[in-house]
């Protein structure tokens, strides 16, 4: 299970009141935002000209990303058996894209590759790996980047995804690095090709006519999009968008979901579901509070040792004193989120429009 | 639309090699002194507010200034220089540079709220978001069962039970140490642990820049109530000095009276993590004025009572004439709208 | 190759259309971040770096702190894989960057006043988005405006930049000159030998070069770093235009930080 980072601390008495505000229905949260509010987030494309897509998003609270994708050409390995699928002639009639008709070939999962910087955190810590690779999952899950980046037989586009996290992480900072990834994928393009067939890959020098790296039609609207990453919270029967790092601090479940574009034609429609991953919540890890009776600093007296002072705790359960929730997520509110997030007109679609309008 | 995403601000414009001395070269600090000595006999200090003052510059030759924070003598000389980026400030002969931006800097009396990073044997390390972790000494602190009593061994033993690792607390600076280090003490029954609320900090370091851009000013009321609308109650708001805000429920405290009538006693929950009931419109209205207060730090305002209970009152009203599609939420476009009508108004 | 000597010596004007002691564009922000005490964003050229800065501030860990009296001072550089032509990831332990954070705690720690911190930490944090020529130099120069940012005291500005020369070993003049013996080489006493200003990266894959940073517009010279091989005689030139490219990146320092500091005090 994919590790929270470094710990908000908090007290007893506030982690409570956090708990109970959110356990309300309907929940009401510190800064007085719906269930489904993000907080506004500044986002640019296009700022490291010498890459072939770049992005930055600056979140509210100050956390900063910038992601630069850099494709290279590198010769593909003969694989056995691989022969047969390639070549599949790939002619959609009708469809006016740019540049794409023609013949197509099946992509390697290991053609991307993505590496996260966190400020404080090594290239082989936990935090990193995991992020990297819950966001790798989701941009191989639908299938069709990996084959976008097959140029013939002999050689294929190499895409290299760099994330730079500016600040150091307070609150699990998946959701801003997977907005900062698609804006920058978003806002990629591959000099178009020149040569034919199976020869070495020759590329016209004019930008101009290069290609998205995610197709577009004539208009300039997106035919096919990358997926984002959501951080959802669950607290009792509620769940919460966009949390902020004090209501990470008191969620009894925490969720990464991946949702991205099913078919090109239907873009319109539902959104797929491509991941679904928990991410252990902090707050079990915090501490008991220690409610009014059971408090010997009133009392004078010493304190009692610490196993008799845990049976003792057991035992009562009064308002206003925090409980580090125990058990998981019910089913029933695990399904409302993801219709949340997927029905049209849903959460993941309204992020996704927004994105689009910076970049186009 | 539950999502706004904004274009970044544009980069501002910048006359480079602009000649620095031509707009604040030789203020005169005579002339000022002699203002200063006959008209008013008051040891209020005169801050430049145009005299900008960075790193490196000459700010005066004139032996007569002492030299306070922020500026210092180079090596062989006694010319003054700052050390900083910020305004010059005058208090009689002392000279110093108060920096635009910088951590908080702890002086004896403030009003700070803290929380607790670590348990000694007979103290705690506090977080004030200044350089140094302050300290709250055993002894610093009102013991249940009476102001005087002595310690002993057992509240030694006990002083988990006091403050842990995480309690927040409100607390005065009773000193400074030359380091930078501060002393803290919760003798009184306006100081102690905080619960019933909601914490926030303000300008994420927390603390920059005291009384100027989007900070928190050093006012004789730091502590005040604000009786809300909207069936709220009232509510209490600690703003402390080094930029950390506490927003919670007001309650009446439990007052025992001791055998002597002159002394105040401390009552059994002064050290209590436990929570009163705190009803629905009391959460929202706390939610609000925190949102009012964001409003404010993300605005540049300063932050003091009045106008956070001006900002309070303006939001309130601006809710009664639109539809609450957005929520409460006041980050962003409405929050921008409070605080113009607050300047304004 | 980048300079070409005959084209230089007719119109004295290097590939990039500059003459020998102009410098490149500089842009530069500071309080780009919120979440942090101290940041700032620098461009010199095309070599675009982001540095933020943390502190003073106590470490949670007892004895974290200072080695009796003084604050220590941590950097941290991190080089985006997107910055270079080629997309290259380099780990943490690449020598080349441990020099660089060595070089600017070394000579952060000649400014600060850290004596008035015992105890804490500052950690500067500096990400390279781009390279393009005079990295060190950069790294430098985004440094001291966070930290003037973050409000931490020091003497003066450290201000660097680098400085080249024209000239390669084997063609200067006074040199021993093994290849006398061939036809066609004694043409190269002609070219021109002028020391050149802020080098670009195709300059500085050619040339020989060295980077400067002195503290203010004094003519202390902090920090002085040469990874290539020059004729000594040359080393003075450089040395002088170098130091008198610092002045001008002060200056030009000074008046972003001046502007900043009036637009906060404006509003404020």
């Amino acid at each position: 299970m994919p590790p929270t980072s470094s710990q908000l601390l908090l007290s007893p008495a506030e982690l409570s009141y956090l708990h109970s505000s959110l356990s309300l229905t309907p929940p009401i949260r510190p800064d007085g935002r719906t269930t489904t509010q993000f907080r506004p987030l500044v986002a640019e494309s296009g700022i490291i000209p010498s890459a072939n897509g770049s992005a930055r998003v600056c979140f509210s609270d100050g956390t900063e990303a910038i992601a630069g994708v850099k494709a290279e050409v590198e010769k593909s390995q003969w694989r056995p058996g691989s022969t047969e699928q390639s070549l599949q002639v790939d002619e959609d009639g009708g469809d006016d894209e740019a540049g794409q008709a023609g013949t197509q070939g099946t992509g390697e999962n290991s053609w991307i590759s993505m590496s996260i910087e966190v400020p404080g955190f090594r290239d082989d810590d936990a935090l990193p790996v995991f992020l990297s690779a819950m966001l790798t999952e989701a941009l191989l899950a639908d299938g069709k980047l990996k084959d976008r980046l097959w140029i013939n037989r002999r050689f294929h586009w190499k895409l290299y995804i760099d994330i730079l996290l500016l600040s150091a992480p307070l609150s699990y900072p998946l959701p801003l690095l997977s907005l900062t990834t698609h804006l920058a994928l978003l806002s990629a393009r591959l000099p178009k090709l020149k040569s034919e067939g199976d020869e070495d890959p020759l590329f016209d020098d004019d930008w101009e006519a290069s290609t998205y790296l995610y197709p577009r039609d004539t208009k300039g609207a997106c035919l096919d999009r990358p997926p984002i990453t959501l951080l959802v919270i669950a607290v009792g029967p509620n769940f919460v968008f966009d949390p902020s790092k004090e209501e990470l601090a008191v969620a009894e479940a925490v969720i990464a979901l991946s949702a991205g574009t099913s078919d090109a034609s239907t873009l319109n429609k539902n959104l797929r579901l491509l991941s679904i991953r928990t991410i252990d919540p902090p707050s079990r890890l915090t501490p008991l509070g220690i409610p009014d009776a059971l408090s010997s600093a009133a009392t004078g007296s010493a304190p009692l040792p610490p196993d008799e002072q845990l049976a003792a705790r057991e035992g009562t359960d009064e308002h206003g004193v925090w409980n580090p929730p125990r058990g998981g997520m019910k089913r029933a509110v695990l399904a409302q989120i993801i219709k949340a997030v997927i029905e049209p007109g849903g959460v993941a679609q309204e992020v996704m429009d927004g994105l689009m309008h910076v970049e186009v | 639309m539950p999502i706004s995403i904004l274009p970044p601000a544009p980069a501002p414009s910048i006359s480079y090699g602009a000649d620095p001395s031509d707009s604040d070269d030789d203020f005169d600090l005579d002339g000022d002194i002699d203002m200063e000595g006959t008209s008013r006999g008051l040891k209020r200090p005169r801050t430049s507010q145009r005299h900008i003052v960075t790193p490196g510059e000459l700010v005066t030759d004139d032996t007569q200034w002492m030299r306070g924070h922020g500026a210092y003598h180079p090596p062989d000389s006694t010319a003054i220089h700052s050390s900083v980026f910020g305004t010059i400030l005058k208090t009689n002969k002392l000279l110093s540079i108060i920096p635009l931006r910088a951590r908080y800097t702890p002086e004896i009396g403030d009003l700070v709220i803290g929380r607790i990073i670590e348990v000694q044997q007979r103290r705690w390390k506090v977080e004030v978001a200044a350089p140094l972790l302050a300290s709250l000494p055993l002894s610093g602190i009102n013991l249940p069962g009476g102001a005087l009593r002595r310690r002993t061994a057992v509240d030694e033993l006990n002083i988990r039970n006091f403050f842990t690792e995480g309690d927040l607390l409100v607390a005065e600076v009773q000193s400074v140490y030359e380091s930078g280090q501060a002393t803290l003490h919760t003798r009184s029954t306006k100081y102690g642990k905080l619960r019933n609320g909601f914490f926030m900090s303000v300008s994420g370091a927390g603390g920059g820049g005291l009384a100027r851009k989007g900070g928190i000013a050093r006012s004789r009321r730091q502590v005040f109530t604000l009786s809300t609308g909207r069936g709220g109650g009232d509510i209490d708001v600690i703003l402390g000095v080094n930029g950390f805000i506490w927003i919670a429920k007001h309650v009446k405290p439990k007052m025992e009276e001791g055998p002597n009538r002159l002394e105040e006693s401390v009552s059994m929950d002064v050290y209590s993590s436990q929570n009163n009931d705190i009803g629905v419109e009391t959460r929202r209205e706390i939610a609000r004025v925190a949102g009012v207060i964001r409003a404010l730090v993300e605005g540049g305002r300063r932050v003091d009572e009045e106008m956070v209970v001006k900002a309070y009152e303006v939001s309130l009203e601006m809710e009664e004439g639109m539809d609450v599609e957005g929520g409460d939420f006041l980050g962003g476009e409405k929050g921008r709208r409070v605080v113009e009508a607050v300047m304004s108004g | 190759m980048p300079l070409d000597t005959s084209s230089y010596s007719l119109a004295l004007l290097r590939l990039d259309g500059r003459r020998w002691n102009e410098l490149r564009r500089i842009h530069a922000q500071i309080s780009t971040q919120a979440a942090v005490d101290g940041s700032s964003y620098l461009e010199m050229g095309n070599t675009k770096i982001i540095c933020t800065v943390t502190g003073p501030a106590e470490g949670r860990r007892v004895g974290g702190g200072g080695s009796g009296g003084e604050a220590t001072i941590q950097v941290e550089i991190s080089v985006a894989g997107f910055s270079g032509v080629d997309r290259k990831k380099s780990g943490r332990g690449d020598r080349r960057i441990f020099e660089l954070s060595y070089t600017i705690e070394q000579a952060v720690q000649t400014t600060l006043h850290t004596q008035n911190y015992s105890g804490s930490t500052i950690s500067i944090n500096l990400h390279v988005l781009t390279q393009d020529g005079s990295l060190l130099a950069a790294l430098i120069n985004a440094a001291t405006l966070a930290l003037i940012d973050a409000g931490v005291p020091m003497s003066d500005y450290l201000c660097a930049c680098t400085a080249g020369s024209t000239t390669n070993t084997a063609s200067s003049k006074g040199a021993p000159r093994p290849q006398a013996a061939l036809p066609g080489l004694s043409s190269l006493d002609e070219e021109a030998d002028d020391p050149l200003l802020d080098l670009n990266g195709l300059e500085e894959q050619e040339l020989p070069f060295l980077t400067v940073g002195t503290l203010g517009a004094s003519e202390k010279v902090v920090v002085c770093i040469m990874e290539t091989r020059v004729q000594a005689t040359r080393l003075e030139e450089m040395l002088a235009v170098g130091v008198d490219g610092c002045k001008r990146v002060r200056s030009i320092m000074d008046s972003v930080v001046r502007d900043h500091g009036k637009r906060m005090v404006d509003e404020g």
